[in-house]
């Protein structure tokens, strides 16, 4: 009896430690990133008062790009989506929609809407996808391509739109998203002024819900009326404001989200295309192209810039979060897993030595340590082997600090490009902030550790998020 | 646990409370950042409304420009340079503006002010304008006086002040990457002929590896923003023992070229526009050039020379041993006058590369009605699969169907009805069926397309006429549809 006492005493030594590290790492890092991305998005919001847009769009080096939307059952938006993406100021720019083989009207919508005829046009399959169905385009709008395919899920739906794609450089564009107009001219920038090869440039998703949109354009920001999308929006600045920016800084850029990033196509090709293998393919590719680069021996570089502006529709309910959590966790182990030679791998620099453990430690397994330290900690106290004021203060502590980095984010966000002109949405925006550990934190957490639980159990399938359509 | 419980507690609290008081520190910053800038910006609105019309008058000639001159001399406050600047540079301004523009700044001082801090000459803020002014803190952090010298250059090139392209090259060896790059979009915007060697000599540092901060892409946005007659001072470039420079060199003219040829449908490059020694490169070396890039990239330069051996040489091109050196030439060709040179790209139709042969298609389909009847005649006769697919795809591509089932329903069994045969054989059949479900008045066609294809073993086709027997108002169409089902029907239990 007394060794399993021991046992178990030991154990829960063992799990406070973790606790605090998991705390002091994951915090350390974030306010790190936090610092850094306060210095680099003020400064290069500086820069751009001498980066002139003119130059590209009127460049003739410019190189031309293919925005590749794939949609399955998007009928509520794909119209505004599409329409955005025409009116997108690029001097060379084609639209390639994918249809994964909607069960609703989806193609339909588009063919009306666009006036689009069948045609039986040539497909190289590159890159192994489903069978295409048909191709439909109008003759008097050739930079419009609609290519209906058997489903065969979002990865399968990009590498046929990448077998279609004509020109050196794709954008991957969910089709719930909406460009601002000059989003791909900023997005290029770094890869036209980089003296090396750009072969991923990703840019800023922000929450569209509460705005207002006319034509497929976003004409007012504002926050939306409930509470959940609202902290959605503190998530959104938080994670693209500091998150992406610091860990490009620092040359450990390991996600891009794929809603709305430029890829080098050609190297894409190389790397094997979009996998099926995980959830979050975007994800996956931006590790592949990592390993790909390593084992070639090439200069490669990814940029983020916190500029070019894709706004997305994000979950209004409880269930469309939960599974859009689910799915990014699982998403995120299983590429960890997928990778994981590059965990401590020097070959892979900053990626292999800081960012792919971070990512497994703090953002993977830690979805783990901080659900079970929930229920953990507490024993301890019962059994007398912490303090019941050392866990308050330090429930505390988390508490506030997570509210410092999410304040931390808006303040970057008012440093640079203040977006929410409103005194009353900045307010609400701090906050919901400072609120945003208190109840939300926990109910996110919950869906990251039953993601954690299916990558575990082998549940990997795509959990469909529907949109309700915020257009109006 | 004595070590978590006893030390630490008070760690915790102590880092509680720092915490606590930084979210109330970071909310106060937000406020008061917010309040400032609204300031500022009611600050520029009331500035604006008072001298933004001023300056565009005095830029446009509505207002005499000394009277405009002394009101904007009026403006007072410790951040008027950055007013003044602000204001002046707020739009682009059009060709005709610029000359009193540039006046103007250069009167009002500015441009001796950019000038200087090009060079590195700022004006060091106060303690106190540094807390208060973000420009005051640019100008206090020397580590941040990179961004008001390249604001500077910037300002330079938006009004093209040719007299200060000297700086401009100096500034190409900052050792800023920021300040390099916006010198180079100066010199460019400005296109003074004595700066284009030293932006040359960047394009080779960046290709030669010896400049790293500047890219090959943006330098050479600028070189191909230079007027045409600066080709010839790329003759040594052309020549370069670097085959990558060889490339961009070549590469850089034929992008002018293009540029001076946009519009222009006979131009030509002749002793008057181009340098000989240039054509002779184009014509003699880079066509025979060990790195097929620049083979590539001669063929298009090549096709605007007037002189005899420029088609011979296109022609040579076209028959390369590598694809994209085959692929650039064809594109080349997209011209009229090679409209007698069809046959030779109409060999192209059948290029092992299916880029080369989409090329060959729409170079050919370029040269409008004749290029058509070529690729028709093309179609209906190769047997090649490939070059056939290829074809068929621009058919439909280009919106061909309609007018070729118009003509077949109009001629009957002429060439176009040939066409839509051939292409029903490949399965090509759904811009067709679209055409003859889309819409009403489409009886003619109908009829037509029936009484040809109505007995066609093609899956669509027969759907369509399915359909088109039970469903179809017109008796006549709804008859015809019926018969060639019941024939189709015949043959299959035949």
């Amino acid at each position: 009896m007394e060794l399993w006492r021991q046992i178990f005493i030991h154990g829960m030594d063992m799990f406070n430690l973790l606790i605090v590290s998991y705390f002091f790492i994951g915090n350390g890092v974030y306010t790190l990133l936090m610092v850094l991305s306060l210095a680099t998005v003020w400064l290069y919001n500086r820069r751009l008062s001498y980066q002139d847009m003119d130059e590209i769009r009127e460049s003739p080096v410019t190189p031309p790009v293919t925005i590749v939307i794939p949609a399955w059952n998007e009928e509520q938006i794909i119209l505004e989506t599409t329409t955005s993406t025409l009116q997108t100021d690029y001097p060379e720019l084609e639209v390639v929609v994918v249809d994964d083989g909607s069960t609703d009207s989806t193609l339909a919508r588009l063919i009306n809407h666009f006036h689009l005829v069948k045609m039986d046009l040539i497909y190289r399959p590159h890159i192994p996808t489903q069978a295409v169905r048909g191709f439909y385009m109008n003759p008097e709008m050739p930079n419009l391509l609609v290519v209906s395919k058997e489903s065969g899920g979002k990865p399968d739906a990009l590498n046929a739109g990448i077998n279609v794609c004509r020109t050196p450089y794709f954008c991957t564009l969910d089709s719930d998203s909406i460009l601002e107009r000059d989003a791909l001219l900023r997005l290029m920038r770094p890869v036209i002024h980089s003296p090396v090869n750009t072969v991923v440039s990703g840019g800023i998703v922000r929450v569209m819900n509460g705005c207002q949109i006319r034509d497929g354009r976003v004409t007012e920001v504002a926050l939306p009326k409930s509470s959940l999308e609202r902290f959605q929006v503190v998530e959104y600045l938080r994670s693209f404001l500091f998150g992406r920016t610091g860990w490009d800084l620092l040359g450990g850029t390991l996600i891009v989200s794929g809603a709305f990033a430029v890829f080098h196509r050609e190297t894409v090709m190389e790397a094997g295309g979009f996998a099926h293998d995980t959830v979050t393919e975007d994800m996956d590719l931006i590790v592949q192209l990592h390993h790909w680069a390593a084992g070639n021996k090439r200069r490669i570089r990814m940029s983020f810039t916190s500029d070019p502006v894709c706004w997305t529709e994000c979950p209004a309910t409880l269930k469309m979060l939960g599974k859009q959590r689910r799915r990014w966790q699982l998403g995120l182990c299983q590429t960890l897993w997928k990778h994981s030679e590059m965990l401590f791998n020097r070959k892979y620099g900053m990626v292999g030595t800081f960012s792919f453990p971070f990512h497994l430690y703090v953002e993977a397994l830690g979805a783990v340590v901080e659900f079970l330290g929930y229920f953990m900690v507490p024993l301890a106290i019962i059994f007398g082997m912490v303090p019941a004021m050392l866990y308050l203060l330090f429930v505390l502590l988390s508490l506030a600090y997570g509210g410092l980095l999410s304040i931390g984010a808006v303040l970057l966000e008012e440093l640079t490009y203040r977006r929410y002109p409103a005194y009353g949405d900045l307010a609400r925006l701090l906050w919901f902030a400072f609120i945003e550990n208190l109840g939300y934190r926990q109910l996110v957490l919950y869906y990251r550790f039953e993601g954690v639980v299916r990558f575990l159990t082998g549940s990997w399938r795509w959990e469909k998020v529907t949109h309700v359509g915020v257009t109006q | 646990m004595p070590f978590l419980i006893e030390n630490v507690t008070k760690v915790v609290l102590a880092l509680f409370v720092l915490a606590v008081l930084g979210n109330f520190f970071l909310i106060a910053v937000v406020f008061l950042r917010r309040r400032r800038r609204q300031k500022y910006f009611s600050r520029v609105d009331a500035l604006r409304e008072r001298y933004g019309s001023i300056i565009a008058g005095v830029i446009s000639g509505c207002i005499a420009y000394p009277d405009g001159l002394d009101e904007l001399r009026q403006i007072s406050s410790p951040d008027r340079l950055f007013m003044l600047e602000r204001l002046c540079l707020e739009k682009k301004p059009t060709l005709e503006e610029e000359p009193l523009l540039r006046r103007l700044c250069e009167d009002l001082g500015l441009v001796k002010i950019w000038q200087q801090r090009l060079m590195g000459r700022i004006d060091q803020a106060s303690l106190r304008e540094a807390l208060i002014n973000p420009q005051g803190l640019l100008r206090r952090v020397k580590f941040l006086h990179f961004l008001i010298r390249s604001k500077s250059a910037e300002s330079l090139g938006l009004i093209r002040h040719e007299p200060s392209w000297p700086l401009l090259v100096k500034a190409l060896e900052d050792p800023n990457p920021d300040i390099q790059m916006v010198a180079v979009r100066a010199l460019a915007a400005i296109h003074h002929p004595g700066s284009f060697l030293p932006l040359t000599e960047q394009l080779h540092k960046a290709v030669l590896g010896s400049s790293s901060s500047l890219s090959v892409r943006a330098v050479k946005a600028a070189l191909v923003s230079f007027p045409l007659q600066s080709a010839a001072e790329l003759g040594p470039s052309l020549r370069h023992p670097n085959s990558r420079v060889r490339f961009l060199a070549t590469d850089i003219i034929k992008e002018m070229v293009e540029a001076e040829a946009s519009g222009k449908t006979d131009f030509r490059l002749d002793r008057n526009n181009f340098d000989e020694e240039t054509a002779g490169i184009f014509l003699t070396d880079l066509p025979f050039d060990s790195n097929p890039d620049v083979r590539a990239r001669a063929a298009p330069v090549i096709t605007f020379l007037d002189d005899p051996r420029a088609a011979s040489t296109l022609f040579t091109l076209l028959e390369d041993s590598v694809w994209f050196v085959r692929l650039h030439a064809v594109r080349s060709m997209a011209r009229h006058r090679f409209l007698s040179a069809g046959d030779r790209i109409a060999r192209a139709l059948t290029d092992a590369n299916w880029r080369v042969r989409e090329a060959a298609v729409r170079t050919l389909r370029g040269f409008g009605r004749p290029g058509l009847d070529l690729l028709t005649s093309h179609f209906l006769a190769t047997r090649d699969r490939y070059s056939r697919e290829q074809v068929a795809d621009e058919f439909q591509r280009v919106g061909l169907i309609p007018e070729l089932l118009m003509r077949c329903a109009e001629t009957g069994n002429g060439r176009e009805t040939a066409v839509l045969r051939n292409m029903a054989e490949m399965g090509k059949t759904s811009y067709m069926i679209s055409v003859l479900e889309d819409g009403e008045g489409k009886g003619k066609l109908r009829k037509s397309f029936l009484r040809q294809f109505g007995r066609y073993p093609d899956p669509q086709i027969h759907q369509w006429v399915e359909q088109v027997a039970v469903k179809e108002p017109d008796v006549d169409v709804r008859s015809l549809a019926q018969e060639a089902l019941a024939a189709t029907q015949q043959r299959g239990e035949g």
